[in-house]
C-alpha cells in the first residue's frame, strides 16, 4: 500500500519536480540566469547521483533502467522533453548542449507549484537543488 | 481469486493454444516480401511463425488505424515481425564482416549458427519481439500503458525501459505454456538449441552476457533492426518517400568494449541522421496526422465506455469474455474481430463509435491548440496543457468540463463520451544511450556530442506539435467555444478562436 509521502508524491508528475529543482537551483546560485551543460547523457548521470544520494519519494520517480553500461531514465529523458515543450526550459545555439531555465519555468513555480509541495518537501528539493548545482557543469 | 500480470499472461498463451494442433514443418522456407524480397526461415523458426503467437498478427494491423487516412497502410504486425528478423540478420552479419576486416587476428564477436548460436538467438527474438502487441497495435497500448499493473512493472528498473508492448511480448515468451510448446516442437522436433531465456532477454533488450549486450541492441537501441524495418514499411505502405541508405548503414555499424559491455557503435553519425529525419517525418505526416490523433481519441472513447460498462459493453471472443480493464485483455482480441463482429456488440453509444468506424464516418477537429492558436503561448500556462500528455493524466476530466460547459440543448443530444481532447507527447527520437566511435580504439562517445538531437526535439515542440479538441460534426462551434472558454478558466491558455476555426476548416 502507498505511504502518504509517495501518494502525495503521485499527485506531482516528475516534470513538476525537475522544474521545482531547476528554479531552487537558480535561486541558489544567486545568479540572474541559470545556464548549465545539459545534452541528455549528463542530465542522466546527475540524476542518477542524486536519486542515490537522497532517497526520496519524489526522486524516486525517476526510475533507472538496469540495462547498458550508461545510467538512463526514460522518465527523465521525458520530462525534460516536456519541460522544452512547455516552454519552461530552453537550449542555446549552436549545439543546443547548454540548458537555461526561462522566465516561465520560474514564473510556473512561484504561481502553480510551490504550493504544492509540502515544507518538508521544499527542504527536500533545496537540499537536491543544492548538490545539482554542484554537480553540473555551468 | 486475483491473478498478477503474469498469470494473466499465462491464461492468454494457454488461451491461445487451446485447441492447436502443431503441424512440424518438412523443412526451411522461404517467403516471400513486398519490401525485403526473399526472406529465409530455418525450419524451427517457421514452426514458431505458424503458432497462434505469431499468426494473431496477421489480424493486427502495423500501424493500427492510419489505414483509415493512408489507405495502403493495411500491413500487419506478422510481416514486420518477419522483416525485422531479416534485418537483425543483416546487421548481425555486417558487424562480423566488419569486425572481420578491423580485428582480423580477434575471434568473430559472435557466433554464426542459425541452430543454436547467437545469430538463431537474435533471429528468434525478432521473430517473437512484439507478440505482445494488441488490438490496433499501438493505438491501444496507449490506453492500456496506465492500467495498474503494467505501472507497477514500469517502476522496476528491470522494465523501466520498455514499452508495455514489449513487457507483454517477454512475459508470453517467459510463460509455461510457450516454454513447454517451444521445448517439445522447436527443440525436440526440430532441433533447435535455442536458450528461451536468453529470448527473452533480447525482447527487454538486453543480454545475460555483457560481452553480448550488442546483440540485444540490434533488437532495442536507436538504430535497431524494429525501426530499420517499421520506418522502411509504414514509410512504403504510407506513399511516403522516405529512404534509409541500408548498405550504408551496415558498413557504418561496429561493436566496441565500454565499461565492460560490448557495444554497438556507429562509426559516423550520418545514417543516423536519416533514421531520424525518417522517423520524425513518419511522426509529422503520419502518427501525429489530425486524423490519425483522432482515430486514436475516438478508440480511447470507445474503450474507456466498455470498462465503465463491462456487463452491456463486453465482448465474447472464442468463450473469453473481454471488457478491457486489464492489459491483457487487449492481446484476446484483434482488429479484425474487434471491428467486424458481425452481431455487434456493446451498448448503443459503442454501436454508434463502432458503426462510425466502419464507415469512416469520424469526429472533427473543434479547436487547436498550438503555437499557431494561443495567444499567451510563451507563458507558463502552456505547461498544464502539456502536462495531460503524460501517460497518467486525466485528460477525461477536461473532456467532462467541456461537456459540461455546452449549452443545455447541445448536451442533451452530445453524449459525455463523444467531446475528445488529444494531447501528444513529444515524439521520442532516443530510446537508450547510443554511441558513435569515429574509429577502431577511438573514445566511444554519446551520439549526442556528434549530433544535436535535442534540436530536434526543439523543433518539432516549436514547429509541429498541435494540440486537438474533437467531437462529432454536428456539435463543433458549441463544442470549440465550451472548450476555448474551459481552457482559459482551467489553465489560463487564452485560444484565438478565430484562428484556431481556420486551423479546424471551421467558418
Amino acid at each position: 500500500m502507498a505511504t502518504t509521502a509517495y501518494a502525495q508524491a503521485a499527485a506531482l508528475l516528475p516534470d513538476d519536480v525537475l522544474a521545482a529543482v531547476l528554479a531552487l537551483a537558480k535561486r541558489l546560485s544567486g545568479k540572474s540566469r541559470l545556464v548549465f551543460k545539459g545534452h541528455d547523457f549528463e542530465l542522466q548521470k546527475v540524476f542518477r547521483k542524486l536519486v542515490r544520494e537522497h532517497r526520496s519519494p519524489l526522486l524516486d520517480q525517476f526510475v533507472f533502467s538496469d540495462r547498458g553500461p550508461d545510467p538512463y531514465s526514460p522518465i527523465l529523458s521525458e520530462s525534460i522533453s516536456r519541460l522544452q515543450l512547455s516552454g519552461l526550459v530552453g537550449r542555446e545555439n549552436p549545439d543546443y548542449e547548454m540548458v537555461f531555465l526561462r522566465h516561465a519555468g520560474e514564473q510556473y513555480f512561484d504561481r502553480e507549484l510551490k504550493a504544492r509541495f509540502t515544507k518538508p518537501q521544499m527542504k527536500e528539493l533545496r537540499r537536491v537543488a543544492g548538490r545539482f548545482l554542484e554537480l553540473v557543469d555551468k | 481469486m486475483r491473478r498478477g500480470l503474469e498469470g494473466r499472461v499465462e491464461l492468454l498463451v494457454e488461451w491461445l493454444f487451446d485447441g492447436f494442433e502443431t503441424t512440424i514443418p518438412r523443412d526451411s522456407k522461404v517467403i516471400n516480401d513486398a519490401l525485403l524480397g526473399n526472406q529465409y526461415f530455418t525450419k524451427a523458426e517457421i514452426a514458431v511463425i505458424d503458432s497462434p503467437l505469431l499468426q494473431r498478427l496477421k489480424k493486427i494491423r502495423q500501424t493500427g488505424l492510419v489505414f483509415q487516412v493512408f489507405p495502403s497502410a493495411t500491413h500487419t504486425r506478422f510481416e514486420h515481425c518477419l522483416g525485422a528478423c531479416t534485418l537483425a540478420e543483416r546487421c548481425f552479419k555486417a558487424i562480423l564482416d566488419r569486425s572481420s576486416v578491423e580485428f582480423p587476428r580477434q575471434k568473430p564477436p559472435a557466433s554464426e549458427d542459425r541452430v543454436g548460436g547467437d545469430l538463431a538467438h537474435l533471429r528468434m527474438a525478432a521473430l517473437l519481439h512484439d507478440v505482445g502487441h494488441g488490438l490496433c497495435s499501438h493505438s491501444s497500448e496507449q490506453i492500456y500503458e496506465v492500467l495498474t499493473d503494467l505501472q507497477e512493472f514500469k517502476r522496476k528498473p528491470a522494465y523501466a525501459n520498455n514499452a508495455p508492448g514489449e513487457i507483454l511480448s517477454y512475459l508470453i515468451v517467459k510463460t509455461k505454456k510457450f516454454r513447454k510448446w517451444f521445448k517439445e516442437v522447436v527443440i525436440q522436433r526440430c532441433g533447435a538449441k535455442i536458450n528461451l531465456n536468453v529470448v527473452a532477454q533480447m525482447i527487454l533488450g538486453k543480454h545475460p552476457n555483457r560481452n553480448k549486450h550488442f546483440l540485444a541492441q540490434i533488437l532495442s537501441s536507436p538504430y535497431d533492426a524494429d525501426k530499420l524495418d517499421y520506418i522502411a514499411r509504414d514509410s512504403y505502405y504510407c506513399g511516403l518517400a522516405l529512404t534509409v541508405d541500408l548498405p550504408r548503414f551496415y558498413s557504418m555499424i561496429s561493436t566496441t568494449v565500454y565499461k565492460k559491455h560490448r557495444l554497438l557503435v556507429l562509426r559516423s553519425y550520418v545514417p543516423l541522421e536519416q533514421i531520424l529525419f525518417s522517423k520524425m517525418t513518419l511522426f509529422g505526416s503520419v502518427y501525429h496526422h489530425p486524423k490519425v490523433k483522432c482515430l486514436d481519441v475516438m478508440l480511447r472513447s470507445v474503450m474507456r465506455h466498455i470498462v465503465e460498462n463491462p456487463r452491456e459493453c463486453g465482448l465474447m471472443i472464442r468463450g473469453k469474455h473481454i471488457d478491457f480493464a486489464e492489459p491483457v485483455e487487449y492481446l484476446y482480441t484483434t482488429d479484425e474481430e474487434f471491428f467486424n463482429q458481425s452481431d455487434g456488440f456493446g451498448d448503443e453509444f459503442v454501436r454508434r463509435m463502432l458503426d462510425r468506424f466502419r464507415r469512416r464516418n469520424l469526429f472533427v477537429r473543434c479547436l487547436e491548440i498550438s503555437r499557431r492558436t494561443v495567444t499567451n503561448w510563451d507563458e507558463y500556462h502552456r505547461k498544464k496543457v502539456v502536462d495531460l500528455s503524460a501517460p497518467t493524466a486525466d485528460v477525461h476530466r477536461v473532456e467532462k468540463e467541456i461537456h459540461g460547459r455546452l449549452p443545455a440543448s447541445v448536451r442533451k443530444k452530445c453524449d459525455p463520451d463523444e467531446v475528445l481532447l488529444s494531447v501528444p507527447g513529444v515524439p521520442k527520437i532516443k530510446s537508450d544511450n547510443a554511441y558513435i566511435q569515429a574509429s577502431p580504439g577511438a573514445a566511444t562517445e554519446s551520439i549526442e556530442a556528434f549530433f544535436p538531437l535535442e534540436q530536434w526535439t526543439d523543433a518539432y515542440a516549436y514547429n509541429k506539435w498541435r494540440s486537438f479538441v474533437y467531437a462529432p460534426r454536428e456539435y463543433r462551434k458549441a463544442v470549440s467555444n465550451a472548450a476555448a472558454s474551459i481552457l482559459k478558466e482551467m489553465f489560463g491558455v487564452v485560444v484565438d478562436l478565430t484562428k484556431s476555426n481556420q486551423a479546424c476548416h471551421l467558418t
